[in-house]
């Protein structure tokens, strides 16, 4: 009797052990997360970032702190005096790995994507032509694997109005994208508790879109 | 009992790693003891860690215990593994040293004769876009290197000719394998083109000299060219011209494509329309049906294959001085071949492995006035490279080569016929050493044998770059460059060695966002350049007696930011250069190698018109000529030679491009040269023809529709 119920409570901390998520992890993204909002300078951006690595390489099975580091290293490009290319270069790096960690995931999808938009920002007149079929490519792969990811709206949202600039077009695409994008994320806001981890970011910039139709 | 025990265990060990932290802390610095700020340290398998401050400075707290690895990372900096043991209160480390990762990206690289296109890479003087957009080259790949620095424009020609060497001096390469035979055939004094599509690379590099052991036979130039990647999504590429028609299918996902193209060139219809200053028999024709297939490999590894087949020809009358009447007629039938597979794989531990195949088979029916004359050439190339690097500082590259070459020549009516066959082995090594972020050594050796000349042959070749400011480098280079003559002179005399060159070249490149400016100076001797008694139809005791020289400098500015929407960039290239080769005995400014070169291009894009207009000038002080009313070799020179192009893009939608393009259109009389009758006339004069160009211009005009048929666009059209 003894016998089976230390098996049953070494069987429960196990199953408790494997299939709960590990406190220390969810503890240590929730300080990092919470981090992230209130980055200013570059050295807060590297320290973020840093840690985000950190837990990446204790947690080689997840993809969220991966994707984190990628996401700030190329917000970095765009908000701090950095070497662009390098910056996502190491991003493109990270988002490569998250990929293998979580297969045709849509949150990484429309991040490879976004790193790629970095990339032709830095030379659009010459790297659109050959990067933007595929950055077109991965937010619409990543809006087919999650209907209900605001993120791929909003960033094919931009994409659109890119183009629609670049090619003198009206922006009627772009708005109803980025109106669409806007429904979601208030669907997401509802979800969202002081728990939350996953990815909640780029309403800012679907409004900034939504609102050029105006 | 047994589980309170257990239980007891768990928690009172849990407790004791929650309190027994130990507080590490350390400074990082570079290696010229400067401290690191944004260091990522931490130990490894925890989330314990922390980065270092503007001092280099980092403190943090682990409940780690016993014997742990200390880690430190950073972008651009090797990382670095310690073990530490973790057992008071507090562990005070000495300064970490972190060594800097020296890549493409942060340092200094060589661009001594070199000037590459690519999205991708820093030292681009060219990108893939410009290529295609170049007014003056109507979508030649050579037609743009022509706007570039260290390049003459022969205007009765089309190939490339590079600081005084001849078209045959420039060895082409496709992902690292020769292509022989590629431009297309074509009858003297009508310009021809690179047969391959600019669409089909996605960079080039090219080179005016002192470049890689990686390239051989080729005394003056390597143009490297490398193929697209897998293509991003499905397409129907569709395109009418003035001059032909073509459609291009791609299949494409995650992992492979395949694009199968065909095009039909007719200029007929256009001639009929634009008066030609040639008398056409028939106009210039041909086919092409091409493959390129992409696949991405498991773990990494790429594997490409092109393929290419193309049919062509063209009569025409070539009039010649003193004789009243069309001339002589020539005909000319091609057929060529072209098929090459490669495959690419980047390993750990710094290994990159490529093989590749190639093989290509032209043959040319020529046929002039009454005689008749078939040639074919085959070129097989095998080429294995291993890459291996250092710890990031140093390099090797390392590879074999074996080409197998033959040719042969047979007069119809005669029944004569000659050929030869030749196998040649290549070795090279080349090794990059960075002795610092700022300072580059390159040395490499390549050897070769050839079975026909029944000789081997050593060449070293060395660079280095120096970076002298922010964005300012400085690179030398000097080498050894062996090449066989060409086939049809090899065919008569199967001795023939090698001919040589050595360069040595200066360069200063400058760049900063959107400006580049560089100028470089060379040196190039010739030695052993083929001679031979006669004229270059009937061509006798070949032998390598010939010699001379090349020096000059050139300059090329370039400007993508100073004027809005406008790119624009200035070439000015001199060249002195004399040789003894073919019938001339004594050293003589070639026909190919004008003194003064300039050339201007210009693009600008008008928004409101959603259009990009471009124009481009080229320019040199004209071409020498031999005049046998005059004493000497080479004694005379042509008025300058001068071409203003023009052309227009208009972008009505994303997938539509409207394209029209003129060059010469201010219908600039050039003048290539002068032929002369054999014997002079009854006052004792020889009679002379101008060469001059096919038609005073060109335009074209085309229509370029892509049909994407991928699933995701259709879906966003109806969201």
């Amino acid at each position: 009797m003894k016998k089976l119920s230390t098996t049953l409570a070494l069987a429960i901390t196990f199953v408790f052990s494997a299939f709960c998520v590990d406190p220390a992890y969810e503890n240590a993204m929730k300080k990092q997360v919470a981090a992230m909002k209130t980055i200013r300078t570059l050295e807060e951006c590297q320290a973020v970032t840093n840690a985000f690595l950190r837990i990446a390489e204790a947690k080689p099975e997840e993809w969220l702190p991966l994707y984190y580091a990628a996401y700030l290293q190329t917000t970095a490009v765009f908000r701090f005096d950095v070497n662009k290319d390098q910056y996502l270069d190491q991003a493109m790096e990270l988002v490569e790995k998250a990929e293998k960690v979580a297969v045709d995931n849509s949150e990484v999808t429309a991040m490879k994507g976004y790193v790629l938009m970095g990339k032709i920002s830095i030379d659009p007149a010459s790297r659109g032509q050959s990067l933007s079929p595929q950055v077109m490519q991965l937010y619409g792969k990543a809006i087919n694997l999650d209907r209900e990811n605001p993120r791929a709206l909003m960033l094919m949202a931009q994409m659109e109005q890119g183009m629609a600039q670049f090619f003198g077009q009206g922006p009627e695409k772009a708005c109803g994208l980025a109106r669409n994008a806007l429904d979601l994320y208030a669907k997401e806001e509802a979800k969202v508790s002081g728990d939350y981890i996953l990815p909640t970011w780029g309403k800012g910039q679907a409004e900034q879109v939504a609102d050029a139709c105006k | 009992m047994k589980i309170r025990l257990i239980l007891f265990f768990y928690f009172f060990l849990s407790q004791t790693l929650v309190f027994a932290q130990t507080i590490v802390s350390g400074t990082v610095l570079d290696e010229k003891s400067k401290p690191l700020p944004g260091v990522n340290i931490f130990i490894k398998g925890s989330f314990d860690g922390a980065s270092s401050d503007a001092e280099g400075e980092f403190t943090f707290e682990t409940g780690e215990s016993g014997e742990q690895i200390l880690v430190c990372t950073m972008m651009g900096f090797e990382s670095q593994e310690i073990s530490v043991q973790l057992s008071g209160a507090q562990l005070r480390l000495q300064s970490l040293i972190l060594r800097e990762e020296f890549n493409e990206l942060n340092a200094v690289t060589i661009s001594a004769g070199a000037m590459e296109a690519s999205d991708e890479k820093k030292s681009v003087i060219l990108r893939p876009l410009d290529i295609v957009t170049t007014p003056s080259a109507n979508g030649d790949i050579i037609g743009a290197f022509q706007t570039l620095p260290g390049t003459s424009t022969v205007g009765n020609d089309g190939r490339l000719f590079v600081r005084g060497g001849d078209a045959s001096e420039v060895g082409i390469y496709i992902d690292g394998l020769k292509v022989a035979n590629s431009y297309g055939t074509t009858a003297a004094n009508v310009p021809t083109r690179n047969r391959f599509n600019p669409n089909l690379f996605k960079g080039t590099f090219f080179s005016t000299g002192g470049y890689s052991a990686e390239y051989g036979q080729a005394l003056s130039s390597a143009l490297a060219m490398n193929t697209k990647d897998v293509a991003a999504r499905s397409q129907g590429d569709l395109s009418v011209l003035s001059v032909g028609a073509g459609y291009s299918h791609t299949l494409a996902n995650d992992k492979q494509s395949i694009s199968l193209s065909g095009n039909i060139l007719d200029l007929t219809p256009y001639q009929a329309l634009v008066k030609q200053n040639f008398e056409w028999e028939r106009a210039p024709h041909g086919w092409d049906l091409e493959l390129a297939a992409q696949s991405k490999l498991s773990k990494g590894g790429m594997l490409k294959v092109l393929a290419r087949t193309e049919a062509g020809g063209m009569e025409v009358w070539q009039a010649l001085p003193g004789i009243d009447g069309k001339g002589v007629l020539v005909n000319l039938k091609n057929r060529y071949s072209y098929a090459q597979t490669n495959w690419r794989k980047a390993y750990d531990k710094g290994w990159t492995l490529f093989a590749g195949a190639s093989f290509s088979h032209n043959k040319d029916q020529i046929r002039y006035d009454s005689a008749e004359i078939d040639r074919s050439n085959d070129l097989s190339h095998l080429k294995l490279t291993a890459v291996k690097d250092f710890s990031g500082r140093v390099s090797a590259k390392n590879g074999a080569e074996l080409f197998v070459h033959s040719y042969a020549e047979n007069l119809v009516r005669s029944q004569l016929s000659r050929s030869f066959e030749d196998q040649e082995t290549y070795l090279f090594t080349e090794w990059d050493w960075y002795l610092s972020r700022k300072f580059v050594l390159r040395g490499g050796l390549r050897t070769g044998y050839s079975s026909l000349a029944e000789k081997g042959w050593l060449d070293p070749r060395a660079s280095l770059a120096y970076q002298v400011s922010e964005n300012g480098t400085l690179s030398l280079a000097a080498g050894r460059f062996h090449q066989l003559p060409v086939d049809n002179f090899r065919v008569l005399n199967p001795n023939l060695q090698n001919s040589q060159a050595k360069h040595l070249i200066l360069n200063y490149l400058l760049q900063k966002d959107g400006l580049t400016f560089r100028a470089e100076t060379f040196y190039k001797s010739y030695d052993k350049l083929v001679v031979f008694q006669g004229n270059p139809q009937s061509p006798s005791l070949l032998q390598n007696g010939g010699e001379g020289y090349a020096q000059g400098f050139d300059v090329f500015f370039r400007d993508r930011k100073s004027l809005k929407n406008t790119d624009y960039w200035i070439t000015y290239s001199f060249v002195d250069s004399k040789r003894s080769y073919n019938q001339y005995q004594a050293q003589v400014r070639p026909d190919f190698a004008p003194k003064h070169n300039f050339s201007v291009v210009v693009k600008h894009f008008v928004s409101s018109l959603k259009s990009q207009i471009g124009a481009s000038f080229s320019f040199n002080d004209g071409y020498a000529y031999t005049n046998p009313n005059l004493p000497g070799e080479m004694n005379s020179k042509t008025d300058a030679y001068q071409n203003l192009s023009l052309s227009w893009s208009y972008l009505p939608k994303p997938n539509l491009i409207v394209h029209a393009a003129v060059t010469n259109v201010m219908g600039a009389d050039n003048i290539f040269g002068y032929t002369y009758t054999a014997r002079p006339d009854e006052t004792g004069q020889y009679g002379s023809l101008p060469i001059e160009q096919s038609a005073p211009r060109f335009i074209v005009v085309g229509v370029f529709l892509t049909l994407s048929k991928d699933k995701n666009a259709n879906m966003l059209n109806n969201l």
